[in-house]
Formats: structure tokens, sequence, C-alpha cells
């Protein structure tokens, strides 16, 4: 569906009404200019003062200073947060875990959720049951889910480690899944792509059934087993759903929070592990801003992390299309 | 072998096989695990927790746990769960309210600069609100709002997706000629949404109205923000709370999870359908 | 249908405006909470501290006495709670009327004196010579304002499981497992010697050997003149913690968190240093090992480790009936009440000679008299100065030891780290 392709409607051919006595007028045209601009005021009001305006006004407080600790420290900052951002230790790594954690659920959850769908695109029976079932973790509250898998991953009595240890691995030194860097984002990553595979199975299932059944006629004569199938034609059949795909968990998983959070062992702290291993940026911005009480700084790491998301979303879209495109 | 027979059927039209039920099994398993040990544990003892092999069957605690929960007074798990539900139904009706009015608006009513702001609603849709948050503390501090509900509340009640979605279901449910034909009858605009549009989204309405439910249910950062160390706590801000106090036991964190968990349950089960389908059309609508 | 469907969608209207209408007043409930206690003579006092302060009792007999006064308590996470009231404070709105603060917090929050309502003028000076002078000059402003009435302070001891020692072939008698270790080293080698014999751990974690040491040392993190002294006393508790993990002593258990308590359930380790705040930790979290534990000497001699007091921050609505309400909860009946229910010993020397705390016995603890032994501690105590950024710095070196034990980072490497991280603490 276009955006452009608002279509005119019918009611402003509606004749005024036949006998036009001077009250009845002017409440036409009252009920015509003025109205419409009455129906969609809430929501421009609304979202101007709690959505837009906060936005703008980030930009600003970035420029300042403004410490929650010490109110007397005000005044502009010119860049001067932003040319701390570039030499913070703590940002940069911020920056490198929350792509770490990015990649690693982006990919298998997008590939997971395409096996997924052709699983769920035959004709079964209790169709819907089954699409519902997919759907309860994206239900799910994070913050629970993320709770029973910071308990799945506890290094003393912990699920993940009892598996490991039945394949021998850690039985006398079990993993401390917090303590490295690779192994705290698998386990994040696996909570994320844990929500989100049914989520996104549902949309590349919707597009999957909108593919011409003819396509699928021509290609089983050159003899294109169901695995080729879903490669050959499903995948590139469905490209606009994936690139949608992609920049939505582009824009969720550069966000990523509560996850981290919630899985640190204090979630207080909001420091994600003792070294910081799986401090995300939108975690650390929730602690410089309102733990060390720097709105400021905080304020300017918001608009790096708003400059970043734009950039990768974009390169996303450009790389989707552009793969998909050369089938 | 791949039956050849198979191949010559899309896929929908292709019978699932006792592999493809399998698969699905094992999705089922994948995806109602983490929620069915949030309820093991639930219902478990100290020492079943730290058991090995790990115990997969449901205790009998859960009345003791639950009791501990709602007990824990520096929690206000209660208090979280009535506020939780205050925020998420007022966010729910006036989104579906509001959005369903503009939605009208942009897709049935001309008026100057229609299309124009149009265009913003749907530039907003990509701006993630997240990154105003410290800007939004400071806001909500004028207003002295910090730490009550209205500050969770008020950045909730519009949405911009809510209005697209509205917009494009109104523009092709709502048939030009039954509006056209109210308004030579004299209906004025808004009786037209009232008796026309109205009763001809319903299908819509549910759809948005369990969407924004469960986000408004779910929310955590900015709850956390504003509510956190307050009496006013949403359920995922006291469950946050009740997993980093000083005494943070497994048993009753799970048992308060999934307290928090099961309004969305009965939701997916009332209303799993019209999610199901929500979500489908809306990814070919997008 | 039609019809129907009106009712329906008017029902929702109305709805709307009803729950509208809700939010609204809720949300002006939530604000003016006490306005409406002024109108109706009823008071609410919001009370915010960590851990168990053993306030229930009190708060159900203060309430009794006081029909028009309902306490309300809110018990946090440590650090959070810290942080919390001082976003609260500078917000000008918010606050509870009535905070803990910790010794190692208390620097931060009386150079705001301003914020807090000053005992002085509320007739708090009678107090000043009931408490140990080097408490009450704790919470004391630079300018001369006192912000907070002392509760408890954290004379050190080392708690023991009587149970695990004896299995392990070590001395279970108090007195005889104290001359166990004269020192820190031999505390060490009493470590390896339990740890050979029996394959377990013997402390909780590196971070509770290191707070103990630390606060034993004549100098802490800061000096006087707020300069970061890491070569000095944090050096040497940095050290002890690290021969301990060296030697494999370590359970590396985080503090205060879920492993932790399931720790002390699975006999983890063996002893925990303890101030005598610790104790309601103790038997909160594992009420099954009663008799099991029993109390003998810090290694070294000494120490102080936390300790808080009652503030009153100046913007609460209702500041003078909290004043009268932490005036009586520092009382001498009240201050043994919490020494007996969860074991916080009080910062008032004349309750160390009173036979309630002198000869109790506390039966959790194998009936250890522990009011003798937390008293003698209190006493000879030359207290640590804890700079402003305190709480911060510590957080950041106990990190700096976590990565040890998790095996993040080698013990050579950890020094210099820490005094990196600590440097960056001072500076946030």
């Amino acid at each position: 569906m276009s955006l452009t392709q608002l279509r005119p409607s019918a009611q402003h051919r509606a004749e005024p009404p036949r006998t036009p006595n001077k009250v009845k007028l002017w409440l036409y045209r009252f009920d015509t200019k003025t109205v419409p601009y009455a129906l969609i005021a809430p929501f421009f009001l609304l979202f101007g003062v709690f959505g837009l305006f906060p936005i703008i006004f980030n930009g600003v407080v970035a420029l300042r200073n403004w410490r929650l600790d010490d109110p007397t420290l005000t005044g502009w900052a010119g860049f001067g947060n932003f040319t701390k951002l570039l030499s913070d230790e703590d940002f940069w790594n911020a920056l490198g875990n929350t792509f770490g954690i990015f990649l690693l659920s982006t990919v298998p959850q997008l590939l997971a959720a395409l096996i997924v769908a052709s699983v769920l695109n035959r004709r079964l029976r209790a169709t819907t049951w089954w699409r519902i079932g997919v759907l309860l973790p994206y239900l799910t509250p994070v913050v629970a889910s993320t709770l029973v898998f910071a308990v799945f991953f506890s290094r003393d009595y912990g699920m993940a480690n009892w598996f490991l240890s039945l394949v021998g691995f850690g039985e006398s030194d079990p993993l401390d899944w917090r303590a490295a860097k690779w192994s705290s984002w698998i386990a994040i990553a696996t909570m994320v792509n844990w929500k989100w595979i049914g989520y996104n199975a549902l949309l590349y299932l919707s597009a999957m059934q909108t593919i011409p059944k003819d396509v699928y006629e021509a290609a089983a004569v050159d003899g294109a087993g169901p695995w080729r199938q879903l490669w050959r034609i499903t995948v590139p059949m469905i490209q606009p759903v994936v690139v949608f795909t992609v920049i939505l968990s582009t824009i969720g998983g550069l966000q990523l929070f509560n996850e981290p959070m919630m899985f640190d062992e204090n979630p207080q702290s909001a420091s994600g592990g003792s070294d910081h291993q799986f401090q995300t940026i939108a975690q650390l911005i929730y602690k410089v801003g309102w733990k060390d009480l720097n709105l400021g700084y905080a304020a300017a790491m918001s608009w790096a992390l708003f400059l970043i998301i734009l950039i990768v979303a974009g390169v996303n879209a450009l790389l989707t299309k552009r793969i998909g495109g050369d089938r | 072998m791949t039956s050849h027979r198979y191949a010559l059927r899309a896929p929908q039209d292709t019978p699932g096989s006792w592999k493809t039920y399998l698969g699905l099994a094992a999705i089922m398993a994948f995806s109602a695990f983490p929620v069915y040990w949030m309820f093991v544990i639930a219902t478990s003892t100290d020492e079943a927790v730290t058991q090995m092999p790990p115990s997969v069957i449901p205790g009998n605690q859960l009345l003791v746990n639950l009791n501990e929960v709602f007990t824990l007074q520096d929690v206000y798990f209660t208090a979280s769960l009535i506020n939780s539900f205050i925020t998420a139904l007022t966010i729910t009706v006036a989104t579906l309210f509001f959005c369903s009015l503009a939605g009208f608006a942009f897709a049935k009513l001309r008026f100057r600069g229609r299309n124009a702001l149009m265009v913003v609603v749907i530039l907003t849709l990509t701006v993630p609100n997240q990154l105003g948050v410290v800007a939004l503390y400071i806001v909500m501090g004028k207003l002295q709002w910090n730490g009550t509900l209205l500050a969770v509340i008020a950045p909730g009640l519009v949405s911009a997706f809510g209005v697209f979605y509205m917009r494009q279901f109104i523009a092709h449910a709502v048939p030009d000629e039954l509006v056209e034909s109210a308004r030579i009858d004299g209906a004025l605009t808004m009786r037209v949404y009232w008796n026309i549009v109205l009763p001809a989204i319903r299908p819509a309405l549910a759809v948005l109205g369990l969407l924004t439910f469960v986000m408004a249910w779910n929310d955590f950062q900015w709850p956390l923000i504003t509510l956190n160390g307050t009496e006013f706590p949403t359920s995922m801000v006291a469950l946050s709370d009740l997993a980093s106090g000083n005494y943070v036991i497994y048993r009753r964190v799970l048992a308060g999870a999934f307290v928090a968990t099961v309004p969305l349950i009965v939701l997916l089960l009332i209303g799993g359908r019209q999610l199901v389908r929500g979500i489908m059309e809306g990814a070919v609508k997008s | 249908m039609e019809r129907l469907g009106k009712r329906t969608l008017r029902a929702t209207a109305a709805g709307v405006a009803a729950t509208l209408a809700i939010a609204g007043c809720s949300g002006q409930d939530l604000e003016g909470g006490n306005e409406d206690n002024a109108s109706g003579g009823q008071v609410t006092l919001k009370v915010a501290f960590w851990g168990d302060m053993g306030l229930d009792k009190l708060k159900a007999a203060y309430e009794k006495d006081h029909p028009n006064v309902k306490i309300v308590l809110n018990s946090g996470e440590y650090n959070a709670q810290h942080e919390d009231l001082q976003k609260k404070l500078v917000a000008g709105s918010g606050a509870p009327d009535i905070s803990a603060i910790d010794e190692g917090f208390i620097v931060q929050f009386r150079s705001q004196a301003d914020k807090f309502v000053n005992y002085l003028d509320k007739g708090g000076a009678e107090f000043e010579s009931k408490y140990l002078p080097w408490k009450w000059k704790q919470s004391l402003s630079p300018d001369g304002k006192q912000i907070g009435l002392g509760t408890d302070v954290g004379g050190l001891a080392m708690c023991y499981r009587t149970d695990l020692f004896q299995k392990a072939g070590l001395p279970t008698d108090r007195d005889a497992v104290s001359k166990l270790w004269p020192n820190w080293d031999a505390f060490l080698n009493v470590g390896k010697q339990y740890v050979a014999k029996t394959g377990k751990k013997f402390v909780d974690s590196g971070t509770n050997m290191f707070n103990p040491v630390l606060a034993q040392q004549p100098v802490g993190f800061y000096n006087e003149q707020e300069q970061l002294q890491m070569e000095g006393g944090p050096k040497v508790a940095f050290d002890v913690s690290m021969k301990a993990i060296e030697a494999d002593l370590s359970a590396d258990l985080a503090s205060f968190q879920p492993n932790w308590d399931q720790g002390f359930k699975k006999d983890q380790f063996a002893v925990l240093a303890c101030p005598a705040w610790m104790l309601g930790h103790i038997q909160d979290t594992a009420p099954e090992q009663k008799g099991k534990w029993d109390i003998a000497a810090i290694p070294g001699g000494g120490g102080n480790w936390g300790g808080s007091w009652w503030t009153v921050p100046s913007q609460g609505k209702n500041v003078d009936a909290a004043v009268d309400f932490v005036k009586w909860m520092v009382q001498p009946e009240q201050q043994i009440e919490v020494f007996k229910t969860v074991g916080n010993l009080p910062s008032q020397p004349a309750l160390y000679k009173d036979p309630a705390v002198l000869d109790y016995k506390k039966e959790f603890m194998s009936n250890a008299p522990t009011g003798q032994i937390f008293a003698a501690t209190a006493e000879n105590l030359q207290p640590q100065y804890l700079g402003k950024k305190n709480g911060p710095t510590r957080v950041a070196v106990e990190n700096v030891i976590t990565r040890v034990q998790q095996g993040g980072l080698k013990p050579e490497a950890a020094w210099a780290e820490a005094v990196k991280e600590a440097e960056k603490a001072a500076k946030s």
C-alpha cells in the first residue's frame, strides 16, 4: 500500500442542504472545515508534547551541562558532551557489545523465522493454534522471561550448565555465563531470539501465502525440492518483508535494554557485568542519566545512538535488497 | 527421496507430513518452555530450584511463594498489578479512540494539508521514541508528574502506528458511498464516525487494542526511569525490584514473574486469533 | 446488530472518559498523598532503607501508640536506595520522609546538609552525648548541621560454620577458632587446610575479603582532603583478596545476589566476615542453619564496616512527625529490640553496658554473646574517613575483584586495573 495513494473521499461531492438557513449553513461549514482538524488534533497535540518535543529538546539538553546531583552546574556545554563521547571507553565498549549481541541475535533469528514460517506454510490441522503458539514469546513480558533465562544461565545450578555437563563440559568447573563477553552475548542473544522468532515467522508466513501458486508449479518442473524451493523461490519472492524485518530488528536490537538489564546479577546496577561485558548503549544511557545523574551526557549518547540506528538501518536495507536482488 | 508429487503443489497446499508435525511440536516446546519453567520454579521449594538435574515438574508451593510475593511490602506487588491494569487499559482505550478519529479524518475527510500531515505521521513511525527519554524525564519533572502513573500514561495515549493502521483499515473497510449517502441525509462528521465508521472497524480495533495493551503492559524502560523507588510501580518495575533487593529468592521472583505474565496468556487465549490475523495483515500491507 | 454495536461503542466511550478520569484522579492521589494527611490529621511516613533493619515490630508498636501515624517501610537495593535519594533531593520532591544513609555514602550527603532537616534545630543536641563521638561526627556537616541520628555500627567479627569446621577437623569453639587466625595470613592458611581437607571453598568471595581488610586500615580509599589513596589501605586489602582467590579459597559468589543466598544453603563456604548487621541476613537467608553458625574474632582485630543513620529530607511535608519517629527509634528500648531481632549493634555506648545487650546470647549463632563481641570492637574503633565518592569507588574495585574471580583478568594485572577503575570512579 503506497502512501501517496491517498484516495479522494466522497464527502466533498455531497451537496449542501437544499434549504440553506443560516445556522445550518454555518454548521455545515464548521463541520467540513474545522471538524477534520479537531479529529486529528488530539493525536498531534499529545504526540507533539510527549513524543516529538522531547526528541528535539533532547538535542538542547545534549548541548548543555545538566546534572541531577549538582543543579548549580548548568549552562551551555557546546559540543563538550559529544567530544567526551568520542574518548569514552565505556561508550565504545557498549557500542561493541550492542553490535555483537545484535549480530548474534538478528541473523539466527531471521533464519530461524524463515524455517518456522516454511514449516507453518503447509496445509495443517488446527492452523490457527500453531500460529498462536509461536506468538507466546512475543506476548510474554521481557522482564519476566529474562528472569527465567537468568536462572537458566546461572553458574551453579543453571539448566544450561546441566546440559553442558551432560556432554562432559565443565562438570567440575561450570561455565559462568555472565563472566565473558562471548558467553554473556550468547545468553542474551538467546533471549532475544526466543522472543522474536515467532513474530517474524508470522510476518514471513503471511508474505509466503501471497506468492502466486503457479510460480511453484513452474519451478517444480525443474525438479526443485522443498529446501531449494524455499531458498530459490520463496525467499526472493518475500524479499520486501525480509527487508522490513531487518529494519525492525535493527531498530529494536540497537536499543536493547531489558534483557541485559535483567540478566545482570544485580539488575539495579545497570553495569552489564563486572567488566561491562554485556552493557548495551541503551543501558549505558540509563546508567549515565539516572545513576551517574548526568542528563546532558546521556542526552548526547541518545543522539549518537539515533544516528547509529539511522545509518545501520539504511545500510542493512540496502544490503538486504542487494542480496535479494541478485537472485 | 523427496516426493515429486508434493513439489508440484505450492507449499500451502501441501499437507503437513509427520515430519512437519514433529517440527511444529519442537517449535511449540521451544516457545513454551521458558514460560512453563517459570511456572515450575514458581511452584517449587528452594531445594528443588538448586537440585541437579533440574526439576521440570511443578511443585506444590505456588501458594506459599505467591503469599510471600504479595506480602513483601517493599515491592508493592498488589498495587503494581492494579497500576499496570490502570495504565495499560487507559492507554489502550485512549489509543483506540484518538487513533480511530485521526485515521478516519485522514482516510475519508478532505482538509487542507492532509497529505503533508499524513507524511508527518509516517515519518514519526520510524523514530524510536526511546531516544527522547532524557528530555521526557525533564518535561515530566517540570509537570511534577515523575513518580506518578500520569508520567507513564501520557506518552502512551496516542501512537503514530495506530493512526497509520487505522487510516489504512478505514480506507478499505468503509465504502465511500456509505459515507456519501449519510452526508446527503445531513449527518455530521461525528455521526458518520459513530454510526458508520466505528461499527465497520471493530476487527481493527480489536487488533490494535490487543497490540497496544501488550506493549503498555510489558513496557519497562520508561516506567523504570520515572517510577523506580516510588510506591506506585507498574508490575514490570515491581518485578525488577523483586529481583534486586537484598533478599532475592528465585522461586519468589519467578512466582511474581508468572503472575505478571498470566494476564497476557489469558489475552493470548482469548484474542490470539485476532492477534495472529492482525500481525499477518499488517505485514502484507506495509 | 447495528444497535448492539452502537451501545457497545457508547459504553466504550464512557469507559474512555471514566478511565481517564480515574487515571487523572489516581495521579493526583499519588502526588497529593501528603496533602490529605495534613487535612485529616492522618500522617503517612515513608521510610526507605535496605536489607532488614528490624523495623517490622517497631512499626507495629509505633502505629499502635500513634493511631494517626501510618508507617510505610521500603527496603530496596543498597546502592539504588542511595542513588534514588540523591535524585529525589535534587528534583525537590519524591524523597521518602525518612531515609537511612549508610556510612559509605554519608559524606556525599552531609555536604548537602541544606536538603535535610538539621536535628540540632529540632532539639537533637541532647543526643550528642549519647552517641559514640565518631559516629556523631560522621554525619555532621562541615558547617555544623546534624543530618543524621545514628542507628548502628558495623563492628567486625568472623562468622563461621561449626558443623563444616568439625568435618574439616578444625576446632569449633569460638575462642579456639579466634586463636587460629591472629592475622589474615594465618586466616588464609586455615582456609588452605580447609580446602585441602574438604575439597570445598572456604570464603564466599574475594570482595568479602577486601571489604573487611580495608575497613581495618587507618586510611581507606580517600584521605580527608578527598584524594584517592590507592597505594595505602586499598592495596593491602586488595592483596589479601588476591591471595585468597589464587589459593582457590573463594566460592566466587557475588554478595547479596541470589547465587550467594543459594551458596549459604548449599554450604558453598564456611566463613563469612560479619559486621553485626550481617547476622540478620544470615538468619533470614538460611533459617534452617540455626545453631550451625558461631562468631569468632576477626583476623587483624577491629574495624568497622557499615552502619547507618536516619535522616529526614527537608522536602517532606511531615518533617516534624518524621523527626519524632526517628527520635523514638533511637531510644534505648527500640535499639535493643532491633539488636535482638536482627543483630544490628547500637551506636550508643551506654547500651553496651546494658545487661540486655551485654548478657544477650544469640541463639541462632550457637548462643554467641553478640553484644559483648561486637561492643568490644565498636568502642575501640578508629573510624576511617570515607570520601564523597566512596560508594562508586568501592563498587568499581569490587568489580575488578569479581573479574579476577570470573577468570577474565589475571591476578598480576588486576591491581593496575583496580587503580584505573578507581580513578575513573573518583572522577565520574
